[in-house]
């Protein structure tokens, strides 16, 4: 080797060492590891009750300030106006810079004071008065008070028409724009007090408060961010731009680089102190790739995985460095569809022998990784007015004589599965398929298999009513019983019902249009258990599971407070590093 | 010269056009509705028909393909039907990253394959050439994916030598300047941001890079040999030239032009490439923007974006031809 090649190849060497060299700082510390083996009630291996979450996030003396928590989404922010926000990732991110006048209880679906402290509800349900928290400012250093609320719950109903198309939420809970909005008008009482008058009543409004697309900004911010431009492109608050995304909440807006990052700053004038955020910044990174995700973890590149698949929990578990956060409520259902304008299902003894011959606790430990529960209803039911359906439990030989006695002869389904999709309450449809089949060709069905991709046709087609058994579920936007029975199943279209399930309930969609009108809790109880009856007399489908998703953070993550329906904040989380 | 350039430039027009027709009737008859990627499960018709009126999917392909063309005339590629982001903006703003990505690759496939071809060539059948073939067979053979994740988990995940994931660490808090991550790292100052930077490009280039590193490898062992083979090669050594000048004078110099060929057509093949880099490092430049596309159904951003890439590669093409004419004299365009 002479003396030229020798130099270049000890260069290479030394570089190579430098670079692994500089990896070392990545690295957790060693007490880190020691830290970990003293789990907090909120990321411990057994799922904690919310309220012990939530406390030990306050209780921890310890807590330090400071440094910069990286957080992995699943996709990436969409739009940073919330009103015309409707995905899990932007709604996820606006939750920790923006604030409603309603919230919920961390870690929990119990209905907590937000920006407002306290709401009176005449008895007719058709006034909402809720009274607002004193000393607020916007982000930008606006006031907020009565009038900015106006200002926000008045501009979402009088959205320039060609927005309309984004604020999917808004005709969700005020049932549409404009004059078809049940938003009569918003009164301002006094500065600190406003009053909405709805032109019929609601039992879930003040739920439905809670979301994150009627999330308050700042007035001066919309105007001057151009929100109410018609054409989207050029609204600087919708399009990340300065000002975007302008609220009251402990962390704010700093950059989205599309693709890449969203950060978030500590507010340092948050309006209450007890609860400012610790850490200085929050950085949101988006991972599609699930495995790209898990590796960024283990590599230590991010502190916190929002989401991880129930089969990575064992590889978390076993490494010192990290720990699952498990969440104690699940906010979803995974159902088993049936039409019945489709034969045999048409024939309740056979949807009913369906039930029978699934082995769902199988499929629990062998896809879940026991990270769910035997649904019992088309939603937990941990969701108010949820009530027990007593689904059939595993017993195959009830399934061979109710299809005996149902007189159907060999009977034949046509069963799709979308083999290009893993959704949190599915993660493995094609697994779950073959599970399913084989228990149903064991009891005497037999069973043709179909397959159309997620979104080239799979909703399409199952929508249209061509499928006569598939595999969907839902997931809540929030966790209401409307959202699961109309949003996600029953609910009626143009007064039609859904041709998916092949048949007509206008009896049900009736039950649950007057549950939904109850003017107070114990008439919204009494109707929505009338719905529920009915549903469970027909058993259109069959309610399968509630599935955990779990998340994932570094052992030196502490205060972390888990919720199912994923309201989660980061401004009790701190780096004990 | 120059009329060549001109006129090869000229080709180019006609050839988008073809190309823009092409995907424009691909994409809108391959299955799937982006309105229901933008509204998710339980859109409802209304919200369904009110997004494809604001998409323009509601009007005929013939109308939706002329708008489309009248805007790229007028330099507008269209907006993102996810995020409504001026796609020609996001394109740029991601472009940089790619370009970082694909030079550290050619860096290393030519840095390493050269190298690697010549001391094979010199070695033509021994033990050292064949060890060299057996590399280059693997780096042809084994797919980017599969080079990317296994370097990743071993050199990352298990050793943590090299980072997964991403261009720099979020936490060093560089700001973007020129989106180039090296040049922003410099002009902010920051030479652990500089080294951490470069720590990102080491994986991703390396998988991006294999695949070519092993054919410049092959190519230019073949050329080598072939050139070592001539007539005033024999006649340099009869002279009493060392070997080194024969080497590096007579053989190398002539070896060139076929292994230019070759680095000239990686540069599309590693434009190509980083579609999967990048999805596998969660870099973020154009690939992973045009895989993100496809999976959301966002028609506009893959035909726009695959109309840059398509640019890019003609002119990449172009420059190559021009090279040659430069490294070798014998080469004349009219």
């Amino acid at each position: 080797m002479d003396a030229r090649r020798a130099t270049a190849v000890s260069t290479v060497v030394l570089l190579v060492a430098t670079l692994a060299g500089c990896g070392s700082t990545s690295s957790p510390p060693p007490s880190t590891q020691t830290a970990s083996s003293q789990p907090q009630a909120s990321v411990t291996s057994s799922a904690p009750a919310p309220s012990e979450a939530a406390a030990s996030a306050t209780a921890t003396s310890a807590a330090k300030a400071g440094g910069t928590l990286i957080v992995a989404l699943p996709g990436d922010l969409v739009r940073t106006d919330p009103i015309l926000s409707n995905d899990s990732n932007s709604s996820y991110i606006e939750r920790q810079v923006m604030q409603t006048l309603v919230a919920m209880k961390p870690g929990t679906t119990e209905l907590a004071p937000g920006l407002a402290t306290s709401w009176d509800v005449s008895s007719d349900g058709l006034t909402y008065t809720f009274h607002l928290r004193q000393g607020v400012k916007f982000h930008d250093g606006t006031d907020f008070n009565a009038e900015a609320v106006k200002y926000n719950y008045d501009r979402w109903k009088n959205l320039p028409e060609s927005l309309h198309a984004f604020a999917v939420y808004y005709p969700i809970i005020f049932g549409g724009f404009g004059p078809a909005s049940i938003m009569r008008s918003i009164d301002v009482v006094d500065p600190l007090t406003v009053r909405i008058n709805l032109t019929q009543p609601k039992s879930n409004f003040l739920i439905t408060q809670t979301l994150f697309p009627l999330a308050i900004s700042s007035p001066a911010a919309l105007q001057a961010g151009d929100a109410n431009n018609a054409d989207v492109t050029k609204s600087k608050y919708a399009q990340g731009g300065n000002p975007a995304m302008v609220g009251t909440g402990p962390f704010m807006f700093k950059e989205w680089v599309p693709g890449d990052h969203v950060t978030v700053v500590k507010n340092p004038n948050y309006w209450d102190p007890a609860t400012a955020a610790y850490v200085d910044q929050v950085i949101f990174r988006p991972f599609p790739d699930q495995t790209a995700e898990l590796n960024a973890l283990q590599a230590g590149e991010v502190d916190v995985a929002q989401t991880i698949k129930a089969s990575d929990v064992q590889i978390v578990k076993s490494d010192p460095k990290l720990q699952v956060v498990y969440r104690s409520q699940s906010c979803n259902v995974m159902t088993l569809d049936m039409n019945q304008s489709h034969k045999p299902l048409d024939n309740k003894q056979i949807r009913m022998a369906i039930a029978y011959a699934l082995n769902r606790q199988a499929y629990v430990d062998t896809f879940y990784a026991g990270l769910a529960n035997l649904a019992d209803n088309y939603m937990p039911l941990t969701i108010q007015y949820a009530i027990p359906m007593n689904v059939p439990t595993y017993n195959p030989d009830m399934a061979r004589q109710l299809i005996a006695q149902s007189g159907v002869k060999d009977p034949t389904i046509d069963f799709y599965y979308p083999p290009d999709v893993s959704r949190p309450y599915m993660p493995d449809p094609k697994g779950l398929f073959q599970a399913i089949s084989a228990d149903l060709q064991a009891v005497g069905f037999k069973i043709v298999p179909h397959t159309e991709g997620w979104t080239t046709g799979y909703l399409d087609d199952e929508y249209a009513g061509k499928f006569p058994m598939w595999l969907l579920g839902w997931t809540c936007d929030y966790p209401a019983i409307d959202n699961f029975l109309i949003t996600g199943f029953f609910g009626y279209q143009n007064g039609k019902p859904s041709p998916e399930f092949g048949f007509t309930y206008d009896d049900l969609n009736k039950a649950m249009q007057d549950a939904l009108a109850a003017p107070g809790d114990q008439e919204a109880a009494a109707l929505w258990k009338n719905a529920q009856d009915i549903i469970a007399a027909d058993f259109p489908a069959v309610p399968m599971f509630n599935s955990i998703v779990p998340a994932a953070a570094q052992a030196y993550v502490r205060g972390f407070v888990a919720s199912g329906n994923l309201n989660e904040r980061f401004n009790t989380v701190w780096l004990d590093k | 010269m120059l009329k060549y350039i001109a006129r090869r430039l000229l080709t180019v027009v006609p050839i988008l056009l073809g190309l823009s027709v092409l995907l424009f009737v691909f994409i809108h008859v391959l299955p799937g509705d982006p309105a229901y990627a933008i509204l998710g499960q339980r859109a409802t018709a209304e919200q369904i028909a009110l997004m494809h009126a604001y998409l323009g999917l509601d009007r005929p392909l013939l109308d939706q393909y002329v708008q489309y063309l009248g805007g790229i005339l007028h330099g507008d590629l269209g907006a993102s039907s996810v995020n409504n982001r001026p796609i020609l903006q996001v394109f740029l703003q991601r472009f940089p990253a790619t370009v970082e990505l694909t030079a550290a690759s050619l860096v290393f496939a030519a840095g390493a394959g050269i190298p690697l071809g010549r001391y094979s060539g010199r070695n033509a059948g021994t033990w050292r050439d064949a060890l060299v073939t057996i590399v280059s067979l693997l780096g042809i053979s084994i797919p980017i994916f599969v080079t990317g994740l296994s370097l990743q988990y071993v050199l990352a995940v298990d050793l943590g030598v090299l980072p997964a994931s991403g261009r720099i660490d979020l936490r060093l808090n560089v700001p973007a300047v020129t989106n180039f991550m090296l040049i922003d790292t410099l002009l902010a100052g920051n030479l652990a941001a500089f080294v951490d930077a470069v720590r990102h490009l080491v994986l991703p280039a390396v998988s991006l890079g294999s695949i070519h590193m092993a054919v410049i490898a092959r190519i230019t062992r073949a050329s080598y040999i072939e050139v070592a083979n001539e007539d005033y090669v024999r006649t340099a050594r009869a002279k009493g030239l060392t070997e080194k000048r024969v080497d590096d004078r007579h053989i190398l110099r002539n070896a060139w032009l076929p292994v230019t060929t070759v680095i000239g057509l990686a540069v599309g093949g590693l434009l190509a490439g980083a579609v999967i880099t990048e999805t596998v490092f969660t870099w973020n430049g154009v690939g992973r923007y045009v895989v993100d596309a496809i999976k959301n159904h966002d028609y506009m951003v893959v035909q726009s974006s695959i109309l840059i890439f398509a640019l890019i590669f003609l002119v990449v093409n172009l420059i190559v031809d021009v090279v040659y004419a430069v490294l070798d004299p014998r080469i004349r365009y009219s």
